[in-house]
């Protein structure tokens, strides 16, 4: 128990230490780092729009993220969220478009809940299955696969899910019966967010709780006695990232019948590659996933504001710089507790020897 | 007195979990065969690579030739003359002795003829035998370790040490071993011998270092003491051996192997034709020098390789081709060799590692969801029973000492074992403390009637448990035999694949 408050203790440190490198970063801009964030939070806090962007934000990364974080208990990396995602999407806005004016909205969008999973779960599948069979990285399988969908999904842009008006790259708008519906008047915040915190929740019940979890789990931390103990690791390789898939692929729903109502071309292109840096934040731990997408949502809307804050030109892609500074942080802290965790032991085991 | 050459001052080396060495002193004077005995964990191996400088020293100080230095590294071990040859050998198994032996002493251009004829003539120096221009890879281990002490020879080393030298050698080799120490030590070298053989420091040693749990405990010469002496220093505690009891073997054969053979890829010969069968309540004894076979007839027996040729019977059920899963089922319990690999998840706690081997067995889930407390429940009878060190369930399986793993891993997989128990080295690195125990719950499945398969390399072990006991050479059985038929020297030449009637098999 009290490593993990350790754990959690770091975190949080190296999550405030990347926040003030970053702040300091902004002297380069010649602006008061200060007074800039003191504005920007103050705006954040005081209008509800801005907090409820937060949690929009926030919730295609709990997916993306908890697609990492259920490969990484099988010791598999999932690179290929983003493709995951990007299949849902299209499952979502395929169905949703041809289905919007038959079903009633709430079958609908369990259909279409259905079908983004499903969509994710097949591509999922396909990866852990070039793993299982042909002995294939699933590294790199997973990362080339999602240049596999972004460019299918711009074939479909151009030809048979293109809009109307065969204009742009873009589909048409899904209906409003479509919309998954808004639990927070005044906010864009949808019902997308608890589904996908009942996601990491059950993601969590599934990895610590049952058979499966546990054998996915025994598999991660030592395939060989899996093995011995009758656990088929093809099998398990397939079913992890099949969920991840699906999980990934649930993004799709909640992207397009929660915030956009379309697909277009480089819909949400870099949320698969946050999910992998939130899921490490979060340690693998689902439900760390809901707290650390929190944090990416938040400095997301932070990094938004300061580039509307009139009068500075602070470019909005400083929260890319802020982001990445958090995760390096967060990378180095685990080495420094390994360390100095190591050293306490050492220590204490020399008082108790001598 | 003569300054010795290497001494050890008040050395102490802790780990993040355990002290390794505390306050430990010792000399090796010119022309000295110093053993280093004591069980395995005792800090013999942790001591040398400090000298080595493979480890840092927390405190203390390293005295050579009455001179204090600092040794950083290896390379710095071998300037001031000190060799280790490691238990796992440190050879590129793709190049040849020659190539091995010069790795990192060279530069530039590389006469390898010249360098060729300079190791063989250091090689007739000690009358080893050593082909220079095969690949190493291709030779008996015996043959390899002489290439390692010719590596230090190279160099011009006059203290040697050798962890464990004979724990892979066959009775014969070792004999060969113990020539050259005495031939190298006559020239003023010194050697120092970790060991936890008995018969071998009476054999070779001046002097004794008795070492336990990380301290020195005695320092004796071998004139003034004898192996009764020796074990009482290194256990500190009696041991009572559990009794055999002699009885009549069951006619029920519970495991039948017939004519089973295995060819891999990088090796033809894996298993060849091995046929036997155990009973009930029979303890079946394996011995051979490890890499003989043995692991793999233990993955043939448990299904994790399929037998290129022959069968397998449990309890007249040909199980050759089927799964481990429905091995598992039919009551087949397993202990392996490498117990980290395979038998336990060191980050996941006990009850988790109970329920491992359990995972397709419906009575530890409800739905779908693990059945925590009957689980946590079982566990910690589990631990009460078999008097493993350990809290509780929630222990975290790296946690414990290797002993306490074992004592888990057999008493889960005694459990599962209806039929037959597989154990493959059970006892290896263990304290004695945990062998006895280990010994005493195999005799008590002997005594539930069931098949035990005991794969070891210790002799003593064999003799002890065995009801019967067959020899393995290059995955061949060289005979079965009833445990008292033979004698150690008969059982050492099975071992070197030379059959009883004195002809050499399987070339």
């Amino acid at each position: 128990m009290k490593t993990k408050n350790n754990v959690l203790l770091y975190n949080i440190a190296a999550v405030l230490v990347g926040l003030v490198i970053s702040a300091l970063l902004l002297l380069f801009m010649k602006v008061n780092p200060l007074s800039v964030c003191g504005q920007a939070f103050s705006k954040i806090v005081t209008d509800g729009y801005n907090l409820g962007e937060i949690l929009v934000k926030a919730t295609p990364l709990i997916f993306t993220s908890l697609a990492f974080a259920f490969t990484y208990n099988a010791n598999l990396f999932n690179i290929g969220a983003q493709g995951q995602f990007t299949m849902g999407a299209i499952i979502a806005v395929a169905l949703s478009l041809g289905l919007q004016s038959v079903l009633p909205t709430v079958i609908l969008l369990i259909v279409v809940l259905i079908g983004s999973f499903a969509g994710g779960a097949v591509v999922g599948g396909l990866i852990g299955g070039a793993k299982a069979k042909f002995g294939a990285n699933e590294f790199l399988v997973s990362m080339m696969s999602t240049y596999v969908i972004t460019n299918f999904m711009d074939y479909l842009l151009r030809t048979s899910l293109q809009e109307t008006k065969a204009e742009y790259m873009q589909t048409d708008a899904i209906s409003s019966s479509a919309y998954l519906p808004n639990i927070i008047p005044g906010t864009r915040v949808h019902f997308g967010f608890i589904i996908a915190v009942a996601a990491a929740v059950g993601v969590w019940v599934l990895l610590n709780k049952t058979n499966l979890g546990f054998q996915i789990r025994a598999v991660g931390k030592n395939r060989f006695a899996a093995q011995l103990a009758g656990i088929s690791t093809g099998r398990i390789y397939i079913i992890s990232f099949m969920i991840a898939g699906g999980l990934a692929g649930m993004a799709g729903l909640t992207e397009i019948n929660g915030v956009q109502h379309m697909l277009l071309r480089d819909f949400n292109a870099s949320i698969g590659s946050y999910g992998i840096g939130i899921a490490i934040l979060a340690n693998g731990n689902p439900l760390g996933c809901i707290f650390a997408s929190i944090l990416f949502g938040f400095l997301n809307v932070m990094g938004t504001t300061m580039g509307r804050l009139p009068g500075l030109n602070i470019p909005a892609s400083i929260i890319e710089l802020i982001e990445g500074i958090v995760m390096i942080c967060v990378i180095i802290s685990y080495a420094v507790r390994g360390n100095v965790e190591n050293k306490k032991k050492k220590a204490l085991m020399r008082k108790a020897g001598v | 007195m003569a300054v010795p050459v290497v001494e050890l001052q008040h050395v102490t080396k802790c780990f993040a979990k355990v002290v390794a060495n505390k306050d430990v002193s010792l000399s090796v004077n010119e022309g000295e065969v110093v053993a280093l005995l004591g069980e395995n964990g005792a800090g013999k191996s942790t001591i040398m690579k400090i000298l080595y400088g493979l480890y840092g020293l927390d405190e203390g100080k390293i005295l050579i030739r009455g001179k204090e230095v600092t040794v950083k590294n290896p390379a710095d071990a071998m300037a001031q003359g000190i060799a280790m040859i490691q238990q796992h050998f440190s050879l590129v198994p793709t190049h040849t002795a020659t190539e091995n032996i010069i790795l990192g002493n060279v530069h530039g251009f590389i006469p390898l003829k010249d360098y060729t004829e300079k190791l063989e003539k250091i090689a007739a120096e000690y009358g080893f035998e050593v082909p220079m221009d095969k690949p190493v890879g291709e030779l008996a281990v015996g043959q390899q370790q002489k290439i390692e002490i010719l590596k230090a020879l190279y160099i011009n080393t006059n203290v040697l040490i050798m962890d464990e030298p004979t724990a892979v050698l066959t009775p014969q080799e070792s004999d060969n071993l113990m020539t050259f120490i005495k031939d190298f030590t006559a020239k003023g070298n010194s050697v120092i011998f970790i060991t936890h053989k008995m018969k071998e420091v009476m054999a070779v040693a001046d002097r004794i270092v008795v070492m336990r749990n990380g301290v020195v405990v005695d320092e004796v010469r071998r004139e003034s003491t004898s192996e009764q002496e020796l074990a009482r220093l290194m256990i500190g505690q009696e041991i009572v051996p559990p009794e055999r009891t002699e009885e009549a073997i069951s006619e029920n054969e519970v495991l039948t192997l017939e004519n089973v053979s295995l060819k891999e890829k990088h090796n033809a010969k894996a298993l060849q034709h091995v046929s036997f069968a155990i009973h009930e309540g029979e303890i079946f004894g394996i011995a051979g020098v490890s890499g003989n076979g043995q692991d793999d007839l233990c993955d043939v027996i448990c299904g994790l390789k399929k037998p290129t040729e022959g069968r397998i019977l449990l309890r007249g059920e040909d199980v050759t081709n089927s799964s481990i899963r429905s091995r598992n089922g039919r009551g087949i319990g397993y202990v392996p060799v490498d117990r980290y690999r395979d038998a336990m998840v060191m980050d996941m706690n006990l009850a988790e590692n109970v329920l491992l081997k359990r995972c397709f067995d419906k009575n530890w889930f409800n739905k779908g969801f693990i059945r925590r407390k009957m689980l946590n429940e079982y566990t910690n009878r589990l631990i009460e029973k078999h008097r493993v060190k350990a809290n509780d369930y929630a222990d975290m399986a790296g946690g414990l000492s290797g002993g306490n793993q074992q004592k888990v891993v057999l008493g889960r997989e005694v459990d599962l074992a209806g039929n037959l128990l597989v154990l493959n080295q059970p006892t290896r690195g263990l304290d004695m403390g945990a062998v006895d125990r280990i010994h005493h719950v195999i005799m008590e499945e002997k005594k539930n009637k069931k098949a035990v398969l005991l794969i070891s390399t210790e002799l003593t072990e064999i003799f002890e448990m065995c009801d019967r006991i067959a020899v393995m050479h290059d995955g061949e059985i060289m005979g079965i035999y009833r445990n008292g038929e033979l004698t150690t020297q008969e059982i050492g030449l099975l071992m070197a694949g030379v059959s009883l009637d004195g002809e050499a098999k399987g070339e």
